[in-house]
């Protein structure tokens, strides 16, 4: 019964579970009823459980022996007759010694050791003095707060509390800031969003403001059909409404006027303009119908007479308008304006007031202010939030943006006016040339504009042929306002008529081979993207040129009257030196492929070996072509394969297989060497961990730094560097010993 | 028991046998006791504590926080529960109040109008206990480690007065100022006493690791030193020589014939020399841990047949023979260190006094019914408080 005991005391208190199994525990319970010496003897396994450096091993343990603390009055004397220790193990009252990791379980030790002592002292504290002076130890001494199960002192309760209102205030004080600030912003914003609106409305009429038209045109329906109308007052009206034919359908507005106006014009929209004549005819009503894509249906009694009226061949016209979905609203010379305006608005909006109140709003949340205030800021944001949707749905394409600043200096450009209002006009400048002639270049400090092809949009660069990112920093270049070349894109945007200086002279000059030239230069072009660039060396500074002092080192004659070499030569050729100035090193180091095949090789589970190696893989030997088994195609490489299979299977008798020989073993009871052949899984089942279930403590120490200790630290290594380190002071010695402070050491 | 009393009775046994027997039978049972308590006072750990001789009644309870305590022992009520009530103390509002941890609280021997105390503030302070005011006050240049007045002085009233200096000084209550100096040490002086047989002897111990017996009324010198080797290694190396401990020496106490000292130290031994010749007796008591930093405040019983002393031993208190050495028991209840002891004769009690600002009593258990004469009635009154009682459940698979 005692091993019994032991065994489950044991048992339980590996089990690593916060909570005891019930059933072991019942059977502790048994045995310790039984008698009283049991209890005194599981009362030594339990201490001795309560010492082991592990929290879990401790708190299943205090488990048990809250449990029996409640039952037996044999182990209530036992325990409280060591109640320090007790106190030590399991509260931590001694800070020399601190309870163990883990460091959660610890604290659920600590927390429900302080309960149960409570517990235990309104239980049986008058009986049992050292429970009660156990008690009063804690409470007095370890300020242990038993009503608040945290434990905390009151000065950090305190501190805490200060560090709240703190807080509080500065969010107070902050919303009070955040508040004025929304008081002044507010009209801002609502100015911009009215804007904002206003020029979506120009820019997009709102469908629903058509309904005016609609409620007009309803009486109309009514209206017998063939009556004739002064189409007069109406005309304006059809005219617009044909422009949002469109638009009327899905009832989204799906282009805008200057569609239109621009003549961009799909097929269906040229269909549309062979109907526009007929529909001109049409009455309102029909129109609207038309528009509907249904032709007059209603009115069946009036439709004889309707086509009759109306000079139409057949009822059956269809009229099919395609719309793509998307809005898009173009930029062009009308509303360049407002969508300038518009843009700037929602910059404004995004940049700067979306920000703002989405930090109001946090502020306000975060100070708990919950009344008109918060609702503002929310009421904006969303007002904010609906608005820019809107812009993003309108899908504005923009022309190329120039700076602002370069519009300004641009005198003739027409779609900026409020610009103009902006900065001034700059005459311009004495002795200013609008175009320099290639030959003056230099003198202003330009790059010459030497092939013809800069024209096209970008500075010319110098000799190295252009690669994209010199073209893409050009770029860059012209769109900083204060770089010399924004100005002479400028310059070159603004004469696009001016006929470019060299295809001008070339037209003079060779009117007739104009083509030719061209051809050429686009050959040329594909030659530049080929070419590879190189840095700038020697051989390019000297490309073409014979250098015949090259190389030749020139030996002055001494001119000491004695001593003179019998014979000098006063030059030598130094062929190498000649040779670099004339060569160019370049290295190749080819390219990286990936390597495409794998080792495809049989694995012992059936699988084929994943890995792709170049030549060899580091399991299987080297890659050879195998088919989808995993067999080698060549039949040497087979007979090699099956051969080595041969030589493994006679080191391993096929009658020694290691988990019949277990079972045999496990039989009669006799070692039959079953563990030794396969070594490395009779190793691994010695190292088993020996409570799997406990956390283990030691796991946590394996981090990059102790493997790399574990390395370093290794005894042989640090023998190995030792004996290193000797053998070169020895060798010092050795070299140095006939001197004197080497001799010493 | 019945044999002594009845061989007393007879007039067969030397009056003194029957008390001696039942004393030490009543020590040799001392345990933590439910029944007696005592009142919790202080606020900090507890540094002294002394009983007055006259009745045995009082005791007065020094704390680190300078706070003093005079407690009643006797228990009146006629009911076995006790707890032991503080008649009046010395709180930190008194105006008398020690600014610093009272070291240590004597009673005037002869009388309870009047007790000692001294403490880290650098005073010694004389009490009327009946008004509870400071009668007088003798302050030093360092901090004051211990005190003691002579428990048989007549012809004299002086204090002994250890402190930081390296000199004793003896106060002298009749006049109010020092009236000597006594030089020797080397370091402060952890502990003094005075003989209980001779009135002008006394023993002073410092943290030099040497225990010097003096003669007061020779001014030259020490009487002697003690010498833990007895002058045999001496010789040797000199710098060992006489040297009690050879750590510092913090605890002095004499046993109630006045004939034997024993010493503590911080060398974790305990030693027992013959306060008449000097000699170290070599008792061995093994191992006794101390760590105090200060004085510590230990006892002898009195009045036992072979005696015993209670040793501050950690969070415990050991209890030795003190003339074989051995230890007898180990009386566990205090939380934290230790730091004095007190012994009260007449009723062979116990009180000690720890840091974690508890005077525990320690009572001797009552008798135990001898098995034969229990009637089965008195079997249920062994269970008669219900938290003694097993609470096991009744079903079997419930455990």
């Amino acid at each position: 019964m005692d091993l019994r005991l032991a065994e489950l005391v044991e048992e339980l208190t590996t089990s690593g579970e916060p909570r005891l199994e019930p059933g072991k525990m019942k059977e502790l319970k048994k045995i310790c009823k039984s008698s009283n010496e049991h209890i005194s003897h599981a009362y030594h396994l339990l201490l001795t459980r309560l010492r082991e450096e592990h929290a879990e091993m401790r708190f299943s343990a205090f488990q048990i022996v809250r449990e029996l603390f409640s039952r037996s009055h044999q182990f209530r004397t036992l325990l409280i007759s060591n109640f320090q220790d007790f106190l030590e193990l399991t509260v931590g009252i001694d800070h020399e010694q601190p309870l163990p990791p883990p460091k959660e379980v610890a604290q659920k030790l600590r927390k429900e050791t302080i309960k149960s002592v409570q517990e235990w002292h309104e239980k049986y504290g008058e009986a049992y003095k050292k429970l009660s002076l156990g008690y009063h130890f804690l409470k007095k001494n370890k300020k242990v707060d038993f009503e608040d199960v945290h434990a905390r002192t009151v000065a950090e309760r305190r501190r805490e509390e200060e560090k709240q209102k703190r807080l509080d205030n500065v969010y107070k004080e902050k919303a009070k800031r955040a508040e004025k600030e929304m008081e002044e912003m507010s009209q801002e914003i609502a100015d911009t969003l009215t804007e904002m609106e206003n020029c979506f409305r120009l820019l997009l009429p709102d469908p629903f403001d058509f309904t005016v038209h609609d409620t007009e045109l309803e009486p109309n329906k009514q209206m017998p059909a063939n009556e004739d109308r002064p189409a007069s007052p109406w005309s304006s009206q059809v005219e617009v409404n044909q422009s949002y034919i469109e638009c009327m359908d899905d009832e989204q507005p799906c282009c805008s006027k200057d569609i239109l106006s621009q003549c961009v014009r799909t097929d269906t929209e040229l269909d549309e303009k062979q109907e526009k004549p007929e529909q001109k005819d049409l009455d309102e009503d029909t129109c609207s119908e038309s528009q509907s894509g249904i032709l007059a249906l209603d009115d069946d009694d009036d439709y004889e007479t309707f086509v009759r009226n109306h000079g139409l061949l057949s009822h059956k016209y269809a009229l099919d308008i395609e719309i793509s979905p998307d809005i898009k609203v173009r930029e062009n010379e009308d509303n360049t304006a407002i969508i300038n305006n518009v843009m700037d608005a929602h910059r404004l909006l995004r940049n700067k007031f979306w920000p703002s109140v989405q930090s109001w709003i946090q502020l306000f949340t975060k100070a708990g202010i919950n009344d008109d205030r918060l609702r503002c800021a929310i009421d904006l944001k969303n007002k904010m939030e609906t608005a820019m949707k809107k812009y993003k749905e309108m899908n504005i394409s923009f022309k190329a943006r120039k700076r602002k600043v370069m519009k300004a200096l641009d005198d003739d450009d027409d779609d900026d006016e409020e610009d103009e209002d902006e900065f001034v006009e700059v005459p311009e400048k004495e002795g200013y040339e609008p175009h320099i002639p290639d030959h003056l270049r230099k003198e202003y400090g330009l790059e010459p504009q030497s092939p013809p092809k800069a024209l096209t949009g970008t500075t010319s660069t110098g000799p190295p042929p252009l690669s994209s990112h010199t073209q893409l920093k050009d770029n860059e270049d012209e769109l900083d306002p204060t770089c010399a070349a924004a100005t002479l894109k400028l310059i070159r945007d603004k004469l696009p008529k001016l006929p470019p200086p060299h295809a001008s002279d070339s037209a003079t000059t060779e009117p007739t081979g104009f083509e030719e030239p061209d051809s050429k230069r686009r050959k040329l072009e594909e030659e530049r993207a080929k070419a590879p660039l190189m840095p700038y060396g020697l051989d390019l500074h000297y490309w073409g040129q014979d250098q015949p002092s090259a190389g030749k080192i020139l030996k002055f004659a001494s001119e000491h009257r004695f001593w003179a070499p019998s014979e000098v030569e006063e030059e030598v050729e130094n062929k190498e030196i000649s040779e670099m100035l004339k060569t160019r090193y370049i290295t190749f180091a080819g390219k990286f492929e990936p390597v495409k095949h794998k080792c495809r090789a049989r694995m012992p589970d059936g699988r084929l070996c994943e890995r792709q190696d170049r030549i060899k893989c580091p399991f299987h030997g080297k890659i050879i072509p195998r088919d989808e088994s995993g067999i080698p195609i060549n039949a040497e490489d087979r007979a090699r394969e099956e051969k080595m299979r041969f030589e493994k299977q006679a080191a391993h008798p096929e009658w020694r297989d290691p988990e019949f020989m277990r079972e045999i073993e496990a039989a009669t009871g006799v070692d039959l060497g079953s563990s030794k052949i396969n070594g490395k899984e009779g190793k691994k089942k010695g190292k088993k961990k020996k409570y799997p279930n406990l956390t283990d403590l030691k796991q946590q120490a394996n981090t990059s730094r102790s493997r790399l200790e574990k390395k370093v630290f290794n005894k042989g290594a640090m023998k190995r560097v030792v004996k290193a380190m000797n053998r070169v002071d020895q060798r010092k010695h050795e070299k140095f010993a006939n001197q004197f402070n080497y001799a010493l050491n | 028991m019945l044999g002594l009393i009845w061989a007393r009775q007879a007039g067969l046994d030397d009056p003194l046998r029957l008390r001696r027997a039942e004393a030490t039978r009543r020590v040799l049972s001392l345990e933590l006791n439910k029944d007696r308590d005592v009142e919790r006072i202080h606020g900090s750990g507890i540094n002294t504590l002394d009983i007055e001789p006259v009745e045995g009644r009082y005791m007065l309870s020094g704390g680190s926080d300078g706070v003093i305590v005079l407690y009643d022992l006797e228990n009146l009520t006629r009911e076995t529960s006790y707890t032991c009530k503080a008649l009046c103390s010395v709180g930190r509002s008194h105006p008398d109040v020690h600014k610093f941890s009272v070291e240590t609280v004597q009673w005037y021997p002869h009388d309870t109008g009047m007790f000692t105390s001294s403490s880290f503030d650098k005073t010694l302070k004389i009490w009327d206990t009946n008004t509870l005011k400071s009668a007088d006050a003798f302050h030093f240049k360092g901090t004051v480690y211990s005190h003691h007045m002579s428990p048989v002085a007549t012809n004299h009233c002086l204090v002994a007065v250890g402190t930081k200096s390296p000199k004793v000084q003896l106060c002298d209550l009749k006049s109010g100022s020092f009236s000597h100096i006594l030089q020797g040490h080397r370091q402060e002086v952890l502990a003094v006493a005075w003989s209980p047989r001779h009135e002008y002897v006394l023993a002073t111990g410092s943290a030099d690791g040497k225990v010097k017996l003096w003669d007061v009324r020779r001014a030259s010198g020490c009487l002697s030193t003690l010498d833990q080797h007895n002058g045999e290694k001496s010789k040797a190396s000199s710098e060992a020589a006489n040297s009690a401990h050879t750590g510092r020496v913090n605890g002095l106490c004499y046993t109630n014939d006045g004939l034997h000292l024993l010493t503590t130290g911080t060398d974790d031994r305990m030693r027992l020399w013959n306060s008449f010749t000097g000699e170290n007796t070599l008792v061995n008591y093994g191992k006794v841990c101390n760590e105090s930093r200060k004085g510590l405040k230990f006892t002898i019983s009195c009045g036992c047949d072979p005696e015993f002393a209670f040793v501050p031993y950690g969070s415990t208190i050991a209890v030795y023979t003190v003339f074989t050495g051995e230890l007898i028991t180990m009386l566990r209840g205090h939380y934290t260190a230790v730091n004095c002891c007190v012994f009260q004769p007449n009723f062979q009690e116990l009180y000690s006094g720890s840091r974690d600002c508890n005077i525990l009593a320690w009572i001797p258990a009552l008798r135990e019914p001898v098995p034969d004469d229990v009637s089965e009635k008195s079997l249920p009154q062994q269970h008669l408080n219900p938290a003694y009682e097993d609470a096991w459940s009744s079903s079997d698979d419930e455990g």
